[in-house]
């Protein structure tokens, strides 16, 4: 598994996005800084969620969740996300220049039930135009505000 | 520490003539934010301030010595030329309608595209384009080093006489950041100050609310601008990628930034391309010719046309964006005059 793993990251941090290709970066306070493509998303582990959207209809997404995204740049999740790592929070930066923030501990698994995704298909397809290649999707959330279109950056920080 | 390193400086000769250079406070209303944009290395100073506003008027800066900032960005259009396109030194047009100037302070990436980040960035472009004001740095700097003013001034703003690239943006760039426009009608209205007519109310609701003519989610806030990039549906084919040209994306084609609406009225013609002369052909625009493509916003398909009407209410609120204060201060204007 480990092995895996490494392997894994290697792949991720050499694979640099060519200047046309949609990517996602997850950079600040990672051990390894990660460039996202559509290609390496498929290869991770799949989750489908639910989400109501604007037209009061709920629909099915598919990615990879947020907290698997973040353990391979070596985010502190799960038994690390404590003392001063609770003051970190994600910066969701978009292409049309939206952002919105998250504290980590909204994130992470072992504090809420809820499953956040970064979306790459929408009812098994992909994503429509103006909102792919990749949206977040955050389900149980009364608006869908936070849950942005054209995802392009994770950005980790300590609230200072 | 600080005392230190005024007292080695006093040692070299290269001192400031009356004391280190005083901090500029910049005064805005609460309901702007703090999300503000100083560099670390270039706060705001009552000297630097004075000398980017001599700089901006200067035509010293431009080969041939014809052209300033303010011959493109002129304060009583609220810095703006009243021109589709702007003429450079060479009269070549420039490829785009020409900005206005107020509250930089929140705005992170510059022109149309937000290709520049930065002031200090941006005012590269039009000092050493060839098509604006055509001169490399070097020269302006040297220029204003034989002057009998500028060195003075550069001291008291940088503690040094001598003239550099380097200062010359960042002067110039503190000027720009006290560019502030909160004194419109509308603010006075924030304030408590001023009673809108029915027609100015309704409008002010149609902008702001996502029920009315959805405006607010782009141009939102008391500060009509958020640093955002959307194409608004000016072309099916835009002619100009904007923002695709800079990030090299296809999901990019034809997106430009939200402008301010600041002082809306004064500032004609409209959109980067300067394609619209009057406020009521941009509300025509919204309400009726929407041109659709795959990267026209979301938030602009499916919109319901607006009634005559509505269309004025919605341009009777734009005009409560004028600040005749803003354009009018004293603090901004030509100081040669
Ligand atoms: C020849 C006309 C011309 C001159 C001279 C000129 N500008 Fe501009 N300015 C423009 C145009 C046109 C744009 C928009 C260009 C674009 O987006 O590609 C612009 C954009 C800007 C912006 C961007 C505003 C924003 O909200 O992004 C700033 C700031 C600016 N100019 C400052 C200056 C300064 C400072 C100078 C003098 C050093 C100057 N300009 C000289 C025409 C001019
Ligand atoms: C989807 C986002 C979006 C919405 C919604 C939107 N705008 Fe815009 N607006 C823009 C963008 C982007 C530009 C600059 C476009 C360009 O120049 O190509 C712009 C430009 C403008 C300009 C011209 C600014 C200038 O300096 O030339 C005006 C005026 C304007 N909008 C008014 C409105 C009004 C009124 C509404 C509501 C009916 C509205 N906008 C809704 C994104 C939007």
């Amino acid at each position: 598994m480990k092995v895996y793993l490494i392997a894994l990251l290697a792949c991720f941090s050499l694979h640099q996005a060519s200047a046309q290709e949609a990517s996602l970066s997850v950079t600040g306070e990672v051990t390894h800084p990660l460039q996202l493509t559509a290609a390496g998303l498929s290869k991770m582990k799949r989750t489908t969620v639910a989400l109501k959207d604007r037209d009061g209809k709920e629909h099915k997404y598919t990615g990879v969740t947020i907290p698997e995204i973040l353990d391979l740049a070596g985010v502190t999740t799960g038994k690390q996300l404590r003392g001063e790592n609770l003051t970190k929070y994600m910066l969701v930066k978009c292409a049309d220049g939206y952002e919105v923030l998250f504290s980590l501990a909204e994130l992470d698994t072992s504090f809420t039930d809820r499953t956040a995704i970064l979306a790459d298909q929408l009812e098994g397809g992909p994503l429509p135009a103006g909102k792919g290649p990749f949206r977040l999707v955050v389900p149980g959330e009364k608006k869908p505000a936070r849950s942005s279109f054209q995802v392009t950056e994770f950005i980790i920080r300590f609230a200072k | 520490m600080v005392l230190l390193l005024i007292a080695c400086l006093a040692g070299t000769g290269s001192i400031w003539k009356q004391g280190p250079p005083r901090p500029y406070k910049v005064e805005y209303p609460s309901y702007f934010g703090n999300r503000i944009n100083i560099p670390e290395d270039n706060p705001l100073t009552e000297e630097g301030v004075r000398l980017g506003r001599m700089l901006f008027y200067e035509t010293a800066l431009s080969s041939g010595n014809r052209i300033s900032c303010a011959s493109c960005h002129k304060q009583e259009l609220a810095f703006t030329d009243g021109l589709q396109f702007s003429i450079g030194v060479d009269g070549t047009p420039t490829p785009r309608n020409s900005m206005s100037l107020a509250n930089l302070l929140w705005v992170r990436n510059f022109f149309w595209d937000g290709r520049a980040e930065g002031l200090e960035k941006q005012a590269e472009t039009p000092l050493t384009n060839p098509h604006e004001m055509g001169q490399a740095l070097a020269i302006s700097a040297q220029k204003l080093q034989q002057s009998p003013i500028y060195p003075a001034l550069f001291r008291d703003a940088f503690g040094s006489n001598v003239i550099t690239d380097n200062k010359i943006v960042k002067a110039l760039s503190q000027f720009e950041r006290t560019l502030i426009s909160s004194n419109s009608t509308y603010d006075q209205y924030l304030r408590g100050e001023y009673q809108p007519t029915a027609s100015e109310l309704n409008g002010i609701t149609l902008f702001f609310d996502p029920g009315g003519a959805g405006c607010g989610h782009c141009h939102g806030g008391p500060k009509t601008f958020s640093e955002l990039f959307h194409n608004n549906g000016l072309d099916s084919i835009p002619e100009d990628a904007g923002r695709k040209a800079i990030t090299g994306q296809e999901y990019d084609n034809g997106r430009f930034r939200v402008a301010t609406l600041r002082n809306i009225a004064l500032t004609a013609p409209y959109m980067h391309d300067g394609r619209f002369k009057t406020l009521e052909e941009v509300a025509d625009h919204y309400s009726d010719h929407i041109q659709a493509s795959a990267t026209l916003s979301p938030f602009l398909e499916n919109r319901q046309k607006l009634t005559m009407q509505e269309k004025k209410d919605l341009v009777a609120f734009l005009h409560l964006l004028t600040d005749s204060t803003f354009i009018t201060d004293k603090r901004f204007s030509n100081p040669f005059k």
